[in-house]
């Protein structure tokens, strides 16, 4: 587990090595914004799955909350597995088909 | 027990094909061989097709001379799934042949068939 | 105008006109002519699309049986089996169909007037990707809808390959091996329904479905439905398959975009409604495809913040706002569903305002990344001022129409007992603002420190349409009924007569 902190240092160090590699670049914001507003996206998608069950979105919450407070700064993980290469889109699109036919499933 | 019947095996092997052919299009690496699994996956859609139309004892749907409509009516095989057979053969050649055209321009750019270097993500 | 139970003529018009107009043009090649025959084929289309009634076209099939006069009749309003392939044009179809169409004369007209020099194979897509979008708002029945989704598809590809990049042929590559991979995938959803129920049209299966039940067939029911969505996200680029069709949005030419976007937002009201109609009943299908939209439009609009293309913030835009179009539908509400209609519509206009300012950026020496500062705003303060009213209307600020189809899509979600849906809404609206604006800053308003060409002459076009498209975001903005009165009808009316 983490703590506010760490969260903290860690956003800083991710902003300190963008100022001290390339300088001001004129992504920054970009990635500054992308995060925090991934980070409420995230939270906002958990508290969602009331929808299914109300402790299923106590515990999903409780989980993605901790989750994305811990791998801060995720943004960069999201660029990467948003690729364009075909394997990895291969790869996420089956998971998403296999889930789909799972919850369908479950539900019936 | 099961009863083994044509339309049963029409199934399986409709199946097996589509297992084989997205097996093939996801794990293997060359593209033309990414585009033979697809040409055995569009073959399996088209057994599965022609495996719902099918009916034990039945007649080709359309209307002979000398056929009671009765007759025709309790035995013609379905109709619709034979018309989807023919445009999936159409349009497999020819996303087969787009695929295939655009295989040949990124070999003639790359110099390798490898979707894993060829397709492989960019940071735009 | 009323709904006449027979044949209709316009509706073979509209989809054959495109189809001629394309392979006549693909005959001439490079000719001067195909100018004006796609110009003239592009306002026919427009001009049927705006005068014809309201009606069905039947293919095949056996008429429905009429019990009280013991007589086959094509009367839609009998609610017998049809067996029938049909279209059917009505008010939804028909506000599609135009802003469609208006948008293919734009493109036709900019497409001709420079940047490519053999056009006739390339304006022949062109006019397959609309015929492939008027073709799928229409349908009614399986069997269309599976040919438009496939053929739809591989015309992208050809529109893409037709800007001649390395990027584009990637691009086109990977769209075409997806193409085979959810057109199959469609087949066989296809074929498990019929398998179901045995009926091609889309009204008796529904009926079979909803009256008789499947008879212990759910588990096939949920496969198909497993296999549909599979098309809706490839169709619509939803995620995960949004960085292939971003691809394909940013690799094209941005007049082409404009079309290649209104085909895909077309094609994800008409399978999502489709979806609703026979699926919709199911438990949890509409959780997944809220879901699905949500995660799209969350990772739109935050990938589209990390690029440093305009044309890719554009791209991954359009992704995004693909996801309110599908949230609204997915909610399953008749409010939801209009707001979902409607976001298409403006989406659709308010995106090509956007795309048609990022061409004329092509005459200033293609200055769209933002890593530089061109100060364009000095040099075509028109085009500055368009491009901000642009990203107005995208971020659903009043009096531009997004605002009015964001507000019903709010309302709808609160009133569906989903308020966080409500603010991932916001959130987005408020994002695609922050994402334009970063980009218009560097490229319009900031101070030039890189030269572009000084005197370029943006053609004509271009401007018209720029700001006829402007002018339909603010009417629609302050008179939404304009567009509401054709969508309305059709929610509340049971999507069919």
């Amino acid at each position: 587990m983490t703590s506010i902190s760490t969260s903290y240092e860690k956003l800083k160090k991710f902003l300190d090595e963008f100022i001290s590699g390339n300088g001001y670049t004129n992504i920054m914001t970009g990635y500054i914004t992308g995060e925090l507003q991934f980070l409420i996206f995230i939270i906002v998608l958990a508290a969602l799955f009331r929808m299914f069950s109300f402790p299923l979105a106590i515990i999903m919450l409780i989980l993605v909350t901790a989750l994305a407070l811990y791998f801060t700064p995720t943004i960069i993980g999201v660029e990467k597995e948003n690729s364009n290469d075909l394997n990895r889109v291969l790869y996420w699109f089956l998971i998403y088909f296999a889930i789909i036919i799972a919850i369908t499933l479950w539900g019936g | 027990m099961i009863e083994v019947t044509i339309q049963l095996l029409g199934f399986i092997a409709a199946a097996l094909l589509l297992i084989i052919g997205i097996a093939g299009m996801v794990f293997l690496d060359n593209i033309i061989k990414k585009i033979i699994a697809f040409t055995l996956l569009s073959d399996g859609v088209n057994i599965l097709l022609v495996a719902i139309g099918y009916i034990e004892g039945g007649v080709v749907p359309i209307l002979l001379p000398g056929m009671s409509t009765v007759e025709f009516t309790t035995h013609a095989a379905l109709v619709f799934p034979v018309g989807i057979v023919l445009t999936n053969i159409v349009i497999g050649v020819s996303t087969t042949a787009i695929l295939v055209a655009l295989a040949i321009m990124l070999y003639r750019r790359y110099g390798t068939l490898k979707a894993s270097v060829v397709l492989k993500g960019e940071r735009r | 105008m009323t709904t006449i139970p027979s044949n209709l003529w316009s509706i073979p018009l509209i989809v054959a006109i495109p189809l001629l107009a394309a392979i006549v043009v693909n005959a001439l090649y490079d000719k001067r002519a195909i100018r004006y025959i796609s110009i003239i084929s592009a306002l026919l289309t427009l001009g049927i699309s705006i005068i014809s009634p309201y009606g069905y076209h039947w293919f095949t099939g056996h008429p429905a049986f009429d019990p009280t006069t013991f007589t086959f009749t094509f009367d839609p309003g009998i609610p017998g089996f049809r067996l029938s392939l049909e279209f059917f044009f009505g008010p939804m179809q028909q506000i599609m169909i135009v802003i469609s169409s208006l948008i293919l004369v734009f493109c036709v007209i900019m497409a001709t007037s420079g940047l490519t020099k053999h056009q006739g194979p390339y304006l022949a897509m062109i006019f397959l990707l609309f015929a492939s979008a008027a073709i799928i708002i229409m349908v009614n029945d399986l069997y269309h809808l599976w040919i438009a989704v496939e053929i739809g598809s591989l015309i992208v590809v050809g529109v893409v390959v037709g800007s001649g990049t390395s990027i584009s042929h990637k691009a086109a590559l990977k769209y075409a091996y997806f193409s085979a991979i959810c057109g199959s995938g469609l087949a066989i959803a296809l074929a498990l329904l019929l398998g179901i129920t045995g009926f091609p049209n889309v009204s008796d299966v529904v009926r079979v479905i909803n009256i008789f039940g499947v008879g212990g067939m759910e588990t096939i029911l949920y496969i198909s439905f497993g296999f549909f969505i599979l098309s809706w996200m490839y169709a619509g680029g939803l995620a995960p398959l949004h960085p292939l069709k971003s691809e394909v949005y940013g690799a094209s030419y941005p007049h082409a975009t404009a079309v290649l976007q209104a085909q895909s937002k077309l094609m994800l009201v008409a399978i999502g409604i489709i979806m609703l109609r026979i699926f919709g009943t199911l438990p949890f299908v509409k959780e997944v495809m809220i879901f699905l939209s949500i995660i799209t439009m969350m990772l739109g609009v935050v990938i589209a913040l990390l690029q440093i293309d305009f044309r890719w913030i554009i791209a991954y835009l359009i992704i995004s706002h693909s996801g309110l179009v599908t949230l609204g539908i997915a909610l399953g509400t008749k409010e939801g569903i209009i707001g979902g209609i409607f976001q298409a519509v403006n989406d659709i206009i308010y995106m090509s305002v956007l795309l048609f300012c990022c061409e004329a950026l092509y005459y200033f020496g293609g200055a769209t990344s933002t890593r530089g500062s061109f100060g364009i705003a000095k040099k075509s303060p028109w085009l500055c001022a368009a491009v901000l009213l642009g990203a107005f209307a995208a971020s659903g600020i009043p009096p531009f129409n997004g605002f009015q189809s964001e507000i019903i899509l709010i309302q709808a979600s609160i009133n569906a007992g989903f308020p966080e849906i409500a603010v991932i809404i916001l959130m987005v609206s408020v994002t695609t603002l922050i994402a334009l604006l970063r980009a218009i800053y560097r490229i319009f308003l900031k101070p030039p420190e890189n030269e572009v060409a000084a005197n370029a002459q943006i053609p004509k076009s271009i401007t018209i349409g720029t700001w006829l498209f402007i002018i339909l975001t603010i009417i629609i903005g302050v008179y939404p009924d304009i567009a509401l009165r054709f969508i309305v009808p059709f929610v509340e009316g049971g999507f069919l007569p």
